[in-house]
C-alpha cells in the first residue's frame, strides 16, 4: 500500500510532457505484450496439415496394399565380382604434396581403404550383421518403404516398453544405429524400446519416388502412417540430420501421437531479432542472452566457427541442391569414387581437425567394417543419385519459408548437442522453435554420426529425457 | 564559421580529384617450383620438345569396356535439364560415343596442328604453336596468346584457327597463336604442390612466351583464361599489348557498380545499360544472385573438395562426360535446362563435345582440373590481383548468354583501358567452340585497329 502511495506520488509530481512520454512508453509495451501474446497464442494452435501424396508410377489405384512383408538383405556373388573389378580398374590421381584432407579425401589413404576393401572387407557377413534384426517392405503411397522393427524377446514382467522411431539422415542409413539398438531394446530401470527404423524413400533399400516434390514433410506423413500401419498410436522419436527435420515434421503434423522428440541436430530459423542480438552480445554478456558459457565456447569467434567452415563444408550441399543427376552419376559408377565422397563425410563431420590428418581420423572412431557397410548399402542399391535429390526437394526454394519452418513444435523435446556437431545451436536459439524443451545436454564428446561414433552417451541421454517425460 | 568550412571542403575536392588516385601498380609475384620434391641443383632444362597426342587400341578398349559397365538411373519425370544431365539424353549421347564415335581420327585432327612440351618451373607445359605459312610478301604477322578455361582446353579454338592464321583476304593481319594448356589440364603436367593458382599460371605463360622468342604479344582468354590473361597483364604491362576477352566479371562490388544494381533498372542511361543489360540484370535477386546459386554447385564443391569431386569422374567416363557436358548446355543458354536434349546439339556437334571430354578422361586431369578452384577461390576472394586495375588496351566481346553478364560500366571498373566492347549477336559461355566466326572477328577488327590506328 505504501509503495502504492508513494509511486502515486511520484506520478502526480512529474510535469505534463514527462507524463506524456510515460503515458506513450506505457501504451507501446501494452499494445507491444499484447502483440507477442497473441502471436504466442496463434503459434501455439497451428499443426502442419498431412495432406496425402502418390509416389508411385501411373495414377493412384483406389485401394492401396497394406501388407506388411518380411524382407531380407541378400548378396550374390556376382554383385561381389562386378565390385573388385570396378575397384581393380579405379585409376588414382596423386595427391597435393602434404594437403592431409583439406583438398577432400586423401588419395594415399583412401588406397589403403580400398585395398582392405578390395582384400579384407567380407560383404557376406556383414549381410549376416545386418539380417540378425528383422527387416520389413510395406507399400506407402506407392512407395515400398523398408524398415527393421526391434524388440527384445526377454523383456522382464512388468517393464514398460515404449516404441520409439529412430530417423537416419545423409550420407548415413539404417546401419547407424545398430550399436545402440542393443542399449535401447535391452531394460534398464524397467524401460525398453521397441525400435523402428525406416530407410528415407529414395536410400538403401526404400523404393525412390519418381516425381518430383518429395521432400522431409512427405517423408514425415509417410513415417506417421507406418507407425499408424504398425499399430503405435503413441510413439517417440529421435533424429539427427534429415531424420532431425523429419521428426520434427511428425511431431508438426500430429503431435498427439508423438509423445517426445529426440534429436542431436537442430534446424531453426536463422533471423531474428533475438539471433543478431545474440550473435553480437553473447561474446561478451553471455548470460543477457541466455548463452552459457560452453555455448560461448562453441559458437564464437562466429565468422570463423558458424560462417567460413559452413562455406567450406557445404560444397556438396550446393551442388546436390543444384544439380544432383550430375554429381550423382559418376559415384554411382565407381565404387572409390563413391566410398571417399561419403567417408569424407565421416572424417570431417566427426571432427573438423580431422582435416589436418594424413588419414582423416577416420579410424579412431570408426571401424572400416562398419564405414564400409555404410557404403555398401549405397553401393548395392544404387541409391546415390536420389539419395542426393533430397536435398534438391528440401532446398530448392527457400527452405526458412516453409511451413514448418513458421510452425513450432510443442511436443516434449530433448537435444543433445554433441562438441563437434557441424553447427552449434544453444537451447536459447532451439526453443524459437522447440517450444517444450525438456531436456538440454551439453555432450563431451561426439560429432554428426552420434548413434554411430557415440552410441552410450546418446543411449544415455535418449533415457534420461524418456524417463523425465515420463514423470509427468 | 562556415565559410572556412566550405572552403576547406571546396580545397578538399579539388585535391583529392587532382590526385592519381589510382597508381599504376604492377602485381607482384615470386618464383615457383612445382614438380614432385625439392628442386634439383642443376638448371632446369628448357627445351622445347615437339609432341604428338597419341591413342592406343588399350585405351579405346578400356573405355568401351567402363561404358559398357555404366550403372544408369532414370531422371524423375519431367524434369529436363533441372535436376543435372538428363538421363534420357545422356543415354543417347553415351550410346553415339560407344559406337559412332571415332577416337582416332579425332587423334588425327588434334595433331593436325604441332603440339610441344616445355618444362617450366619443374612441370611440363603443354602448347599449339601454329605459325601461318605460305604467306603473301610483306604480310604482317602478330603473336597471339589464347587461354581456355574449364571444363574446356586448347581444343575450344580449333574453329578459330584456321580465322586467324589464314588470311582470308590480302592485308589481312595474320596471327602466329600459342595456345597453351593450363598446367594440370589435358597434357600440361599437374602442379605437384599447392598453390598454383591464376597468378602462377599466368607466370608460368610470361616465361613460356619469352623462351619462344616474344617479348610483346596479344593476348586472348575466356572462363579461367579470362583471369590468367588479366594476372599477366597485370604482371608485365610492357609485354601484353592488348587483351581480348569475352569474359570479365567485376572483381569487387565498388561504388558505381552498386548503385548501379540499386537505381539501374530505372535509369539505365544514368549508368550505359542498354535494353539488354536491363533484360540480363533486373530483377537483380532472381536474375544474378538467383540464377548464379542454382548455378555455382560445381564451383563450391571445387573450390572445396576438389579430389572428392574428381575421384569419381576419374573411374566412369559416363560420369565424366555428365559433368562436363551439363556446363555446355546449361553455360550456353539458361533456358536449354528446360529442354529433355539439353539443346546440346544446337550449337555443338557430338564429335567436337566428345573430344574435349576426351581430353580430360585420357590424360585423367579431370582432378587436378578441379584444384584450380581451390587455388584460386579456396580462400575468399581477397587476393592482391583483384586490387590491382588493368590498364594495358582491353576489348570484350559480350556474349548474350554469357554466365555473368557484366555492362560496360562494371568492366571500365577494373580495365581502364577499355577500347572495345562488343554485344555479340548471338552465343553463350564456350563462345570460342560456339561462334568462332564472331569471335574471331571481333578479335581481328580490335587488333587491327590498334595496329594500324583507327581509320
Amino acid at each position: 500500500m505504501q509503495t502504492l502511495e508513494s509511486f502515486r506520488q511520484t506520478l502526480l509530481s512529474l510535469d505534463t510532457p514527462r507524463l506524456h512520454l510515460l503515458a506513450a512508453s506505457g501504451a507501446v509495451l501494452a499494445v507491444g505484450g499484447l502483440a507477442a501474446c497473441y502471436r504466442a497464442t496463434q503459434r501455439k494452435a497451428k499443426t502442419v496439415p498431412m495432406g496425402d501424396g502418390w509416389w508411385g508410377v501411373g495414377p493412384k489405384p483406389v485401394s492401396e496394399d497394406k501388407s506388411i512383408y518380411p524382407f531380407l538383405v541378400k548378396m550374390s556373388e556376382g554383385d561381389i565380382q562386378d565390385l573388385h573389378r570396378r575397384i581393380d580398374q579405379t585409376r588414382f590421381t596423386e595427391p597435393l604434396e602434404d594437403a592431409r584432407f583439406h583438398y577432400g579425401f586423401n588419395t594415399t589413404y583412401l588406397k589403403k581403404v580400398v585395398s582392405y576393401w578390395r582384400n579384407e572387407f567380407d560383404w557376406k557377413k556383414q549381410v549376416d550383421i545386418l539380417n540378425k534384426y528383422p527387416h520389413f517392405k510395406t507399400e506407402i503411397e506407392g512407395l515400398d518403404v523398408h524398415f527393421i522393427r526391434v524388440r527384445s524377446p526377454s523383456l522382464p514382467e512388468g517393464c514398460r516398453v515404449r516404441a520409439l522411431m529412430m530417423v537416419h539422415g545423409w550420407p548415413g542409413s539404417f546401419f547407424e544405429f545398430y550399436k545402440i539398438l542393443p542399449l535401447l531394446t535391452e531394460q534398464e530401470d524397467g524401460l525398453a524400446f521397441e525400435v523402428i527404423c525406416p530407410s528415407i524413400p529414395g536410400y538403401g533399400f526404400s523404393e525412390a519416388p519418381n516425381r518430383q516434390g518429395f521432400n522431409s514433410l512427405d517423408a514425415a506423413r509417410i513415417f506417421l502412417k507406418l507407425m499408424e500401419r504398425l499399430g503405435f498410436t503413441e510413439f517417440y522419436l529421435q533424429g539427427g540430420d534429415w531424420g532431425s527435420l523429419i521428426t520434427s515434421g511428425m511431431a508438426q503434423m500430429k503431435p498427439e501421437c508423438v509423445r517426445g522428440l529426440h534429436l542431436n541436430f537442430v534446424t531453426v530459423r536463422s533471423k531474428g531479432l533475438g539471433m543478431m542480438l545474440s550473435l553480437i552480445i553473447g561474446p561478451y554478456l553471455p548470460f543477457l542472452v541466455g548463452l552459457t558459457q560452453e555455448d560461448v565456447k562453441r559458437l564464437f569467434p562466429f565468422m570463423e566457427k558458424s560462417v567460413y567452415e559452413s562455406l567450406k563444408e557445404t560444397g556438396y550441399l550446393h551442388i546436390q541442391a543444384t544439380k544432383p543427376d550430375t554429381v550423382g552419376c559418376g559415384v554411382n559408377d565407381s565404387p572409390v569414387g563413391l566410398a571417399s565422397y561419403i567417408l569424407e563425410k565421416f572424417s570431417t563431420w566427426t571432427d573438423r581437425n580431422n582435416r589436418d590428418l594424413e588419414d582423416g581420423g577416420l579410424e579412431r572412431q570408426f571401424t572400416l567394417d562398419d564405414l564400409l557397410t555404410n557404403v555398401m548399402i549405397y553401393w548395392t542399391t544404387g541409391t546415390i543419385v536420389t539419395s542426393m535429390r533430397f536435398y534438391k526437394e528440401n532446398l530448392k526454394n527457400n527452405i526458412e519459408n516453409r511451413l514448418d519452418y513458421k510452425i513450432d513444435v510443442h511436443v516434449p523435446t530433448g537435444i543433445a548437442a554433441f562438441p563437434h556437431e557441424l553447427r552449434h545451436y544453444p537451447r536459447a536459439w532451439a526453443r524459437q522453435r522447440y517450444r517444450n524443451i525438456h531436456s538440454y545436454t551439453y555432450m563431451p564428446r561426439g560429432g554428426h554420426f552420434a548413434a554411430f561414433e557415440q552410441p552410450e552417451l546418446l543411449a544415455g541421454d535418449i533415457r534420461m529425457f524418456v524417463k523425465k517425460v515420463e514423470k509427468l | 564559421m562556415i565559410v572556412e568550412v566550405l572552403v576547406a571542403l571546396v580545397l578538399g575536392v579539388v585535391v583529392y580529384a587532382l590526385l592519381p588516385r589510382t597508381k599504376k601498380e604492377v602485381l607482384q609475384t615470386e618464383d615457383g617450383w612445382w614438380g614432385a620434391g625439392d628442386p634439383p641443383e642443376t638448371a632446369e632444362d628448357d627445351a622445347i620438345r615437339p609432341f604428338r597426342v597419341e591413342t592406343s587400341d588399350e585405351e579405346l578398349e578400356d573405355l568401351r569396356r567402363r561404358i559398357d559397365q555404366t550403372r544408369s538411373f532414370s531422371s524423375l519425370e519431367d524434369s529436363q535439364f533441372n535436376y543435372g544431365f538428363n538421363s534420357h539424353c545422356l543415354q543417347k549421347v553415351v550410346s553415339y560415343w560407344r559406337n559412332e564415335f571415332d577416337w582416332k581420327k579425332q587423334v588425327e585432327k588434334l595433331n593436325k596442328y604441332p603440339h610441344f612440351k616445355t618444362k617450366i618451373e619443374g612441370i611440363d607445359v603443354h602448347f599449339l604453336h601454329v605459325r601461318p605459312r605460305d604467306l603473301p610478301e610483306g604480310t604482317a604477322v602478330v603473336p597471339l596468346l589464347m587461354v581456355h578455361g574449364w571444363p574446356g582446353s586448347f581444343y575450344e579454338f580449333y574453329g578459330m584457327l584456321p580465322l586467324l592464321t589464314e588470311p582470308a583476304n590480302p592485308g589481312d593481319i595474320v596471327f602466329e597463336v600459342v595456345c597453351p594448356s593450363l598446367p594440370g589440364y589435358g597434357y600440361s603436367e599437374a602442379p605437384h604442390k599447392k598453390g598454383f593458382d591464376s597468378v602462377c599460371a599466368a607466370r608460368v605463360f610470361h616465361k613460356l612466351m619469352k623462351r619462344l622468342g616474344f617479348s610483346q604479344f596479344y593476348a586472348h582468354g575466356g572462363d579461367w583464361g579470362w583471369l590468367v590473361t588479366t594476372n599477366m597483364a597485370q604482371l608485365e604491362p610492357n609485354t601484353i599489348k592488348a587483351l581480348h576477352l569475352n569474359m570479365a566479371p567485376p572483381s569487387k562490388p565498388n561504388l558505381p557498380v552498386v548503385l548501379s544494381v540499386m537505381l539501374g533498372r530505372w535509369f539505365p542511361w544514368l549508368f550505359g545499360f542498354t535494353e539488354h543489360d536491363v533484360k540480363r540484370i533486373f530483377p537483380y535477386m532472381k536474375k544474378v544472385f538467383g540464377e548464379s546459386l542454382r548455378e555455382s554447385g560445381y564451383m563450391h564443391i571445387q573450390a572445396t573438395k576438389p579430389d572428392t569431386a574428381g575421384r569419381g569422374l576419374n573411374d566412369s567416363p559416363v560420369g565424366l562426360a555428365a559433368y562436363i557436358l551439363e556446363k555446355f548446355s546449361t553455360w550456353t543458354d539458361p533456358e536449354f535446362k528446360n529442354l529433355e536434349d539439353g539443346g546440346l546439339e544446337r550449337k555443338f556437334s557430338l564429335e567436337d563435345l566428345l573430344t574435349n571430354v576426351m581430353i580430360y578422361w585420357t590424360t585423367g586431369s579431370i582432378i587436378s582440373s578441379m584444384r584450380f578452384y581451390k587455388e584460386n577461390l579456396g580462400n575468399g576472394l581477397n587476393k592482391p590481383h583483384s586490387k590491382i586495375p588493368v590498364c594495358v588496351p582491353t576489348a570484350l566481346a559480350s556474349f548474350p548468354n554469357e554466365l555473368l553478364h557484366t555492362p560496360k560500366l562494371w568492366v571500365k571498373q577494373k580495365y581502364h583501358n577499355l577500347c572495345s566492347f562488343t554485344p555479340m549477336a548471338r552465343g553463350g559461355h564456350f563462345a570460342a567452340m560456339e561462334e568462332p566466326e564472331m569471335m574471331a572477328a571481333d578479335l581481328r577488327k580490335f587488333i587491327m585497329q590498334l595496329e594500324r590506328g583507327p581509320k
